[in-house]
């Protein structure tokens, strides 16, 4: 008996003594920051390699831990998701994900949750409300100016080699995302440069944006031109959808010499265009696919963002969390630009892709901790996200 | 000897017209709505291929539903398993090299066994089946996402495991093949007369000695190898499978085949209701066929598909007022009625 109580006794003070230690180790890892980070997309690559380069090397890195949601699809999503990560003890909200950002600002302000836009900016209108939020603490990404810009620039491209026979992939101008339909309007304003060309009898920029957000579509009737011609128009990624295959096929169908894509061009067309002469030009990531299609000539023409480029704004959230959240002169909120990469060539293509990677990345520790830190002024900061990193 | 001939003959071309009256109306309505519009429904050298691809998937998905559902067994695992089923052959086929045939054997292997699994479930628990598929969709489109670690299958460049779904031909066999399993499985088979006899009273049937857990089992087992299927000619036919359908993403893929089961069923009381599937299916094409010539938004489509279904759904419970109306019945009804009334009171 009097050696089964000291069993007994034994056992317990080991299991209190592993509890302590276990205990004590939690505390350990109590003092990692919990960032949670919303997404509208949790499956594409673009998305992938930015969560590849938050989890495996950040983290790693740093002493955060990333919580990450599902795909948002709507406001209500986004709301649960946040509340979630305010629940689970998110010190900050990183959002890539934007059907309603201006409720998500609000929810965590009323939190006292740290906020940030990653690879998007607000609009005027949105950043002149909200700069000045405590826990706003900025946006990092291409600017609409610049999404228009990418759509812009890839169509001239175009225009340039002579192309005159079109079809455009507005991918989410169906959901009235901020940048595809500016990338869609930058594509029907270049081919509208032309004088014989219009969209709905008006060829100003302004005109053609206000149009896709009332829309929700590129109306094939509305094209009028004498020098080009836009022979199809697909968007969304209904993949199981008949009707959505049809139209796709449709689209190939009526030999554009290019499909010009406001993003995941090549996941949608890629099948859809093998055995044709027709190209695809497109905005997303230096993925592995995109090696393959730039190589064998189906990409000719490709913006991309690269993985650590949501770097910037993980420093200034640290910074935040730290209490040294980096302001403008006049203590407003960030609001900096980034913009693409583009490659027109395998070879350009490979020089990117292999300039980040999630082992050494472009924005890596050693650069990171020079925005990291208690005295960080604007302009340092400015001048960290701003600088030209284009591989040479 | 001529009156049962006659009758016989009667029965037959009733026969017949009831089977091809929807989709060979709704066929020229369409036809003519879109000619109206100056298009064409088949515009394209891709038309015919998309046309046939979208018979056998909703054919297929319909069967899937049917099956169950003419049980009371709600299945909203039917996308789930479809795409499970695609991740897995695809994962293996791309990484071991397999080619078109390969991935299709092994999403039907694996459709078998994940709709077994469903319904091995169903039958353990012994809940209502709306909420075992619920779950089980669940865990089927959470394991699609962490096998895959959350990233879409791309088939891009893999023309290899392809090659099925630009054929007509080879989709028109996997019709035929499906159909005729299916029609010798369930009508002409001992498991098909027990399936039956279970549907029309349970109770009854297990007490004659019918196993209905094993009946339940094949059935899950038969309809995830339809998916399979289903899963195989979407995935690559658009070259990529997307995983994220969390949260119940994969629960639509059941509603879309509501409309093409109760034509299916309405046509079945003429034909045969596997044939009646195929010819909804065919139904159910030409809209989308229509759709995409007249470039209908997706809202829209959605809208017109559902007042399309409470309408079929309507003159289904009304059917013998509606017939009634259509012959002037009532109105000969009353006008004798009224008529009587009067030669009664002289």
């Amino acid at each position: 008996m009097k050696t089964l109580k000291k069993i007994v006794s034994v056992a317990v003070a080991l299991a209190l003594i592993a509890t302590a230690v276990l205990a004590l180790a939690s505390c350990g890892e109590a003092k990692k920051v919990k960032i949670g980070v919303i997404v509208a997309d949790a499956t594409g690559s673009e998305a992938l390699s930015f969560r590849n380069y938050y989890k495996e090397y950040i983290e790693q890195n740093y002493a955060v831990e990333f919580l990450y949601s599902d795909a948002l699809t709507d406001a209500e999503a986004e709301k649960a998701a946040i509340e979630n990560f305010i629940t689970s003890g998110c010190k900050a909200i990183i959002s890539l994900a934007s059907a309603d950002r201006p409720a998500q600002i609000e929810q965590c302000e009323k939190a006292g949750v740290y906020y940030a836009v990653a690879s998007g900016v607000l609009n005027d209108d949105e950043y002149a409300k909200y700069k000045d939020y405590k826990y706003y603490v900025g946006a990092i990404g291409p600017s609409l100016d610049v999404e228009y810009q990418t759509g812009y620039e890839m169509a001239k491209a175009q225009i340039a080699q002579g192309k005159t026979k079109f079809a455009i992939y507005g991918a989410g101008v169906g959901y009235r995302i901020d940048m595809h339909v500016q990338r869609t309007a930058g594509m029907l304003a270049a081919l509208c440069e032309d004088e014989s060309t219009t969209y709905g009898g008006v060829s100003i920029p302004g005109a053609i944006i206000g149009s896709l957000y009332t829309d929700g579509e590129v109306s094939l009737s509305k094209f009028q031109s004498s020098k080009y011609e836009l022979v199809g128009y697909h968007a969304l990624w209904n993949f199981g959808d008949a009707t959505w295959q049809a139209n796709l096929a449709s689209v190939v169908a009526a030999e554009p010499e290019v499909i010009l894509c406001a993003g995941t061009g090549l996941s949608v067309f890629g099948q859809a265009v093998s055995g044709t002469n027709v190209k695809i030009c497109d905005i997303d990531s230096f993925t592995s696919d995109y090696a393959t299609a730039m190589q064998n000539g189906t990409v000719t023409y490709l913006a991309g963002k690269y993985a650590s480029s949501i770097g910037p704004i993980f420093a200034a959230v640290l910074d935040a969390v730290n209490g040294h959240a980096v302001k403008t002169e006049a203590g407003e909120a960030l609001a900096l630009g980034q913009s693409y990469w583009v490659a027109t060539s395998y070879a350009q293509f490979e020089k990117f892709q292999s300039a980040d990677s999630v082992a050494n990345p472009i924005f890596n520790k050693t650069l990171l901790d020079t925005v990291v830190g208690d005295s960080i002024s604007y302009g340092t900061f400015k001048t960290f996200v701003e600088t030209d990193r284009t591989p040479a | 000897m001529n009156t049962p001939t006659l009758s016989k003959t009667k029965k037959t071309a009733r026969g017949i017209f009831g089977t091809l009256i929807i989709p060979v109306a709704v066929g020229l309505i369409l036809w003519i709505v879109c000619a109206a519009n100056g298009v064409s429904m088949f515009s394209n050298a891709q038309s015919l291929t998309i046309f046939v691809r979208g018979v056998a998937t909703v054919m297929l998905t319909t069967i899937a539903l049917a099956i169950n559902l003419n049980s009371g067994r709600f299945d909203f695992s039917l996308g789930s398993v479809a795409t499970l089923s695609a991740v897995i052959s695809a994962q293996i086929t791309l990484n071991a090299g397999g080619n078109a045939l390969t991935m299709l054997i092994l999403s039907i292997v694996f459709g078998i066994l994940l709709g077994a699994v469903s319904g091995g479930i169903y039958v353990l628990l012994r809940l209502p089946p709306i909420i075992t598929s619920l779950g089980v969709a669940l865990l089927y489109e959470g394991l699609a996402f962490t096998i895959t670690k959350g990233s879409n299958v791309s088939f891009y460049g893999k023309t290899d495991v392809s090659g099925i779904t630009t054929n007509v031909l080879y989709m028109l066999i996997i019709i035929a093949a499906v159909l005729l399993i299916t029609i010798v499985l369930f009508d002409r088979s001992r498991f098909g007369y027990r399936y039956k006899a279970l549907m029309a009273g349970q109770k009854v049937s297990v007490n004659t000695g019918i196993k209905e857990v094993s009946n339940a089992v094949v059935c899950y087992a038969f309809s995830g190898a339809l998916m399979s299927i289903v899963g195989y000619l979407t995935a690559t036919s658009v070259g990529i499978i997307s995983v994220d359908i969390l949260n119940f993403g994969s629960i639509g893929v059941m509603f879309s085949a509501f409309l093409p089961m109760f034509i299916g069923g309405f046509i079945g009381r003429y034909s045969n209701d596997k044939l009646g599937y195929l010819l909804a299916a065919i139904t159910m094409t030409f809209f989308s066929m229509t759709y995409s010539a007249l470039s209908v938004k997706s809202s829209t489509q959605s809208i017109i598909n559902a007042v399309l279904l409470v309408v079929f759904l309507i003159y289904l419970s009304n059917e013998k007022t509606v017939k009634d109306i259509a012959a002037l019945k009532h109105i000969r009804n009353l006008f004798k009625k009224k008529t009587d009334g009067e030669t009664n009171n002289d």
